[in-house]
């Protein structure tokens, strides 16, 4: 295991830096400067500036000083922001999307798993076509249409919910339903016809003939296994999730990080672009390891020492 | 594809925003708290603090109600009091002598006195610091070559004699000085604060002193709220309404406007369909933005060069139809210069500039678009053209685009068009290196002068990206800079703008416009489309 473990760390290292340079040299074929008031700059003054951020040094010169201030945990300073660090921009604004993220990805896997076993469970019934349809609603309602309605209805009309903001737990409520709702309806679905599978299998007929109650041979053996598939849905929903989402940030005015990214890309804010898919690549490749992990925990089947002899 | 999918997204959710606006008009509207808290808005965040770099109107409204300079723009950008009590001027207009207030504090305790504005100056003029705005000081003694590299900070024209006599050497006269004092970018910084927070001056609301109206509180740098606290040491603080201005960013419009409903806010921009419904309704109020959008046709290229092709564009454009189909608010603009930015002698300037120019070449004549374009094509010795608009990807100029192509082509027989919407950025870097054919200009003034605009399209003014030149138009806009004849200035500007229609150097399409709902009780909140859109000094809200 532990040697497991430090293979995938080293390649975790490998990826995160092919990454970086992949996308530093990409973003510096973009044209233009990260200058906001662009058009109102003669080419002199602009040449000015470049020299005092070093943008008019050879590409690869510019690439090597950034990956030396990297690995000094110098991330620049952002443009859009002026004087800004990237890293304190990041850190402020990440925490709200990740809170915001995990609320969602907890509602959204927990009520999909209920949904999507009771669905199975009463597969053929009518309780199974309502689950379905609702988890189909789920999936083609986009979120954003979903939000401008809650903040209507629930906000607006019946005044349960603050409207938008952030700060206090109230205002999170509304934005994680919106955010829940596409895990949801994806788990339910999900969990459902993986469900449906196992239940049909030797091992629950055997089950049941050793005469276990129906709740037990679904807790012990069912659920269980039909749990194994989810893993690998959840692993990138979790970061696609934490890292946040631009359109319902906007909506409830949350100071999410999901608005930044776009926002750095359409201004060329060179060190905030690095900044924030540095963190996305992180994320994700934790996570990746953290779910191959757990799919060994959960499936007896998958060895993970086995995996690289 | 991700990004065109939430742009997308962005705009499915205007549109359902405003079509649920429209289900909601009369809902509540009390509860707005105590009469001295104003509850407002703005589009972006705070970019920053320091009004040596920033560039952005949420930052410069910011600094506007929390600093104090020489002046303070008013209503209809009037200049009115600041930081000075006396102004003189020499005789050739080339040395100002401005006598400061001694009562004027720092928020650490510190007396504002003129160093202060030398050092600001100066910090602002060194390319060290990478001002963006830096080039608002040109006409200021060396600024230019100060803020070039070729000269020391120091050698700006600018000095304190004792702590309350500012004077400053100008290179030639500045016409609209007293109005560039005004903007923020002209007022005093505390050496002592600056260097003490060092690079953290200016990002939060606690690293940064004040000296204004208002004191900023409970910005973190990257938080979407925080507020303004009256000054209690402001030398006009009697004249201070307001003990608290909360501020909140809003990017929006559907959330803004039912925060308005709700008692929330005080006052939401409205998106382009909320904009339609609401405009009966009272508290609807619309912003002169104070800039322009305009054709700029390539003259280093065929058939741009052609001046009766480019009449025959001109006249081929229903403005207010294209005001219009861009979907936001706009006005049909038949003057380079927008209105409600400049008055002259009580008069709107651009109603100075109408007349005969905007009648015949900037105002929709199918028949004259057509004669103009047979003229063309026998100049030309050519039946058909082709070319293409580039504009910005954002939704008014795309919109903007795709009416331009239709009226033209179905105008003028023989020309064809293409749109290429593309990013900002990659757009401004085409425009900039002439490798385009027309291009969907948009420019805002940086302060209220027809000069802003005019300057721009001068021969050698490295801005004039479609490379116009014409002598009678250079020599028109040269003379207003240096007459000392306020009168003969006005006269200039006004022939030179009318000269620019005349031959069609630029074609001005529309101004864009942004609708609010303020609510009616608020009174007294200045906005100006130029410099800083805000100022919150003399607001309050009646009972």
């Amino acid at each position: 295991m532990a040697r497991y473990l430090l293979k995938r760390i080293f390649y975790m290292i490998l990826t995160l830096f092919i990454v970086a340079t992949v996308t530093f040299f990409l973003m510096k074929l973009m044209p233009g400067s990260p200058y906001a008031n662009e058009a109102k700059m003669t080419l002199t003054q602009q040449h000015i500036m470049n020299e005092q951020y070093g943008l008019n040094k050879p590409v690869w010169q510019q690439y090597l000083i950034y990956i030396a201030g990297m690995l000094h945990g110098d991330f620049g300073t952002s443009f859009q922001y002026s004087n800004q660090p990237v890293s304190s921009l990041i850190g402020a604004r990440l925490g709200a999307s990740m809170q915001l993220g995990l609320q969602a990805l907890i509602l959204g896997v927990v009520f999909g798993v209920i949904v999507g076993a009771i669905a199975a469970v009463k597969q053929g019934t009518w309780v199974d076509s309502t689950a379905t349809v609702i988890s189909i609603i789920g999936k083609s309602v986009p979120n954003f249409v979903l939000a401008v309605l809650l903040q209507y209805y629930i906000g607006l009309k019946l005044g349960l919910f603050p409207l938008a903001g952030w700060g206090q737990f109230s205002q999170t409520i509304m934005p994680t339903i919106a955010l829940a709702v596409g895990p949801f309806a994806e788990t339910a679905r999900f969990i459902r016809t993986s469900m449906v599978d196992t239940l049909s299998s030797d091992y629950i007929e055997l089950g049941k003939a050793k005469g276990l109650s129906r709740m037990e041979v679904i807790r012990k053996h069912a659920m269980r296994n039909s749990m194994i598939p989810l893993v690998t849905l959840i692993g990138p929903y979790a970061v696609a999730l934490m890292t946040g989402s631009m359109v319902i940030e906007n909506i409830f005015n949350i100071p999410g990080i999901g608005e930044q990214f776009i926002k750095s890309i359409l201004t060329n804010d060179y060190p905030t672009i690095m900044g924030i898919t540095m963190v996305y690549c992180i994320g994700l490749v934790v996570i990746l390891l953290i779910t191959d992990i757990i799919y060994g925990l959960i499936d007896p089947r998958i060895r993970l020492d086995e995996s690289e002899a | 594809m991700l990004r065109l999918k939430k742009i997308m997204a962005v705009g499915v959710v205007a549109l359902a925003g405003a079509a649920l606006a429209a289900c909601g008009n009369n809902s509540s509207n009390s509860s707005s708290g105590t009469k001295k808290t104003l509850n407002w808005m703005d589009k972006t965040e705070i970019e920053g603090m320091d009004l040596s770099k920033v560039t952005d109107g949420t930052s410069f409204t910011q600094l506007n109600n929390t600093m104090e300079g020489l002046y303070r723009l008013g209503k209809n950008s009037k200049v009115e009091p600041g930081l000075a009590t006396k102004t003189t001027t020499s005789n050739d207009g080339k040395t100002w002598t401005f006598t400061l207030r001694n009562n004027d504090k720092w928020s650490n305790g510190d007396l504002v006195t003129a160093q202060d504005f030398v050092y600001s100056w100066r910090r602002t003029v060194d390319p060290s610091t990478g001002s963006q705005y830096s080039y608002l000081f040109s006409g200021v003694k060396n600024a230019d070559a100060i803020v070039a590299g070729k000269k020391k900070p120091n050698t700006l024209g600018v000095k304190a004699e004792g702590k309350d006599k500012l004077v400053v050497t100008l290179d030639k006269r500045i016409p609209y000085f007293k109005l560039l004092m005004g903007f923020p970018l002209f007022f005093p910084q505390n050496q002592k604060a600056v260097e003490q927070y060092g690079k953290s001056y200016g990002t939060s609301s606690k690293t940064t002193v004040y000296n204004g109206p208002f004191i900023q509180k409970g910005w973190t740098g990257s938080n979407l709220s925080w507020k303004l606290v009256k000054n209690k040491n402001y030398w006009d603080k009697k004249n201070i309404k307001l003990d608290t201005i909360n501020f909140s960013v809003q990017k929006t419009p559907s959330t803004d406007y039912n925060l308005y409903q709700s008692g929330k806010l005080d006052a939401a921009l409205l998106g382009p369909q909320a904009s339609k419904q609401l405009k009966n309704q009272k508290g609807y109020t619309l912003r002169k933005t104070s800039s322009t959008i305009y054709l700029e046709m390539n003259m280093k290229k065929k058939p741009f060069n052609n001046e009766n092709f480019r009449k025959a564009i001109s006249l081929a454009i229903d403005r207010k139809e294209l005001a219009n189909s861009v979907g936001g608010t706009a006005e049909p603009a038949d003057t380079l210069s927008p209105e409600n930015m400049t008055e002259v002698n009580g008069k709107d300037y651009t109603d100075l500039v109408r007349g005969e120019a905007t009648k015949q070449f900037n105002t929709y004549n199918k028949k004259q678009a057509q004669a103009f374009w047979k003229k063309a094509q026998q100049e030309l010795g050519k039946k058909s053209v082709n070319f293409a608009i580039l504009t910005y990807d954002d939704d008014a100029s795309k919109k903007a685009g795709e009416y331009l192509q239709s009226t033209i082509e179905s105008t003028l027989k023989g020309v064809n068009v293409r749109v290429q919407s593309i990013p900002k950025k990659t757009a401004l870097n085409h425009a900039g290196s002439g490798n385009y054919d027309v291009f969907l200009m948009g420019w805002t003034a940086d302060f209220s002068d027809p000069i802003s605009f005019l300057d721009l399209n001068t021969s050698k003014n490295s801005q004039n990206w479609e490379k116009y030149s014409d002598p009678t138009y250079d020599k028109l806009v040269a003379d207003s800079k240096v007459t000392p004849s306020e009168t003969k200035r006005w006269d200039d500007l006004v022939k030179a703008e009318q000269r620019i229609i005349s031959t069609q150097g630029v074609t001005p399409l529309y101004h864009p416009e942004e609708a609010w709902m303020v609510r009616p009780s608020v009174k007294n909140v200045i906005y100006n489309g130029a410099g800083a859109p805000y100022n919150f000094k003399g607001a309050y809200v009646a009972n």
